[in-house]
């Protein structure tokens, strides 16, 4: 019962900050509304007992990333666009009912489909060992191919921002059509 | 771990994507528009977590693990792009890049 109110106040905390990360105008407010509806999913995370997962979320998203938003809010000037408007009213209010039929889609899977029937083929295991060390006994004998994929992804990732975001000799302002 | 319902998990992931989603559509900003991109992609991370919560596995946390090193990766490239665009142009928003309307 503990759990659940736990979960039941990280849950609303991430779904505030949520409203306050696609309502707030000021670049920087969002940034912080960000980091704090990452560090209530982390929370969330910690709540289903997952604790590698919400440490890494700590470390890798609220620190590395956000650290990297920031940085490319300093180097971006923001105050001419705030200065227009930061929201599509109108496409804000057209589109409304589309997330509410995305909504209603995945009530009807809800109300009349079966969600999940309960194995628990690792439990016996977590008990023993805990999470982390299953998890991590996991990832680096089924899923090997898969992490070193997802290394070379990252390596790949670097190289293309290092070539997108390199200076150029020149730049082409004036031919905007 | 058996307190909280799946459905409870699967509900809390629902909302947080819809919103992000809802960012994605209505934000004018180019930075803000990748925030609420993080936004959804924690939302499906949270199906994830809640689902291996419940049924005892724990594919569903690598699967996890491997969506934040993407989504490092797609904030490297995406926020590469976004200052190459305003090197090359000086705008930051969404309704100035009409370059390829026709």
């Amino acid at each position: 019962m503990v759990r659940f109110l736990i979960f039941l106040l990280f849950s609303s905390w991430a779904i505030i900050s949520a409203v306050g990360v696609i309502t707030f105008t000021n670049p920087v407010y969002v940034i912080l509304w960000l980091l704090s509806a990452l560090i209530a999913i982390a929370g969330i995370f910690f709540t289903a007992g997952a604790e590698l997962v919400g440490a890494l979320q700590l470390l890798i998203y609220a620190v590395a990333i956000a650290v990297f938003y920031v940085f490319v809010l300093t180097a971006v000037p923001w105050e001419k666009a705030l200065k227009k408007g930061t929201h599509y009213r109108a496409e804000g209010i057209l589109s409304f009912p589309l997330i509410l039929l995305l909504y209603a889609e995945m009530l009807i899977v809800f109300l009349l489909g079966v969600t999940a029937s309960p194995e628990g083929k690792f439990r016996s295991l977590m008990a023993k060992l805990g999470n982390t060390e299953v998890v991590g006994s996991i990832l680096f004998t089924k899923y090997f191919f898969a992490f070193e994929v997802v290394s070379l992804v990252l390596l790949i990732g670097m190289i293309g921002a290092v070539l997108i975001g390199r200076k150029e000799s020149q730049t082409y302002e004036n031919d905007t059509p | 771990m058996k307190m909280i319902p799946l459905e409870a998990y699967f509900v809390v992931s629902m909302v947080l994507f819809g919103l992000g989603v809802l960012g994605l559509i209505v934000r004018k900003n180019l930075v803000t528009v990748l925030m609420s991109l993080e936004l959804a992609l924690n939302a499906v991370n949270v199906a994830f977590v809640g689902a291996d919560a419940h049924l005892g596995l724990v594919e569903g946390q690598i699967f996890a693990l491997f969506i934040i090193a993407l989504a490092a990766a797609e904030a490297a490239v995406g926020l590469g792009i976004i200052i190459a665009i305003f090197r090359l142009r000086f705008v930051e928003s969404t309704d100035e890049i009409t370059d390829m309307r026709g």
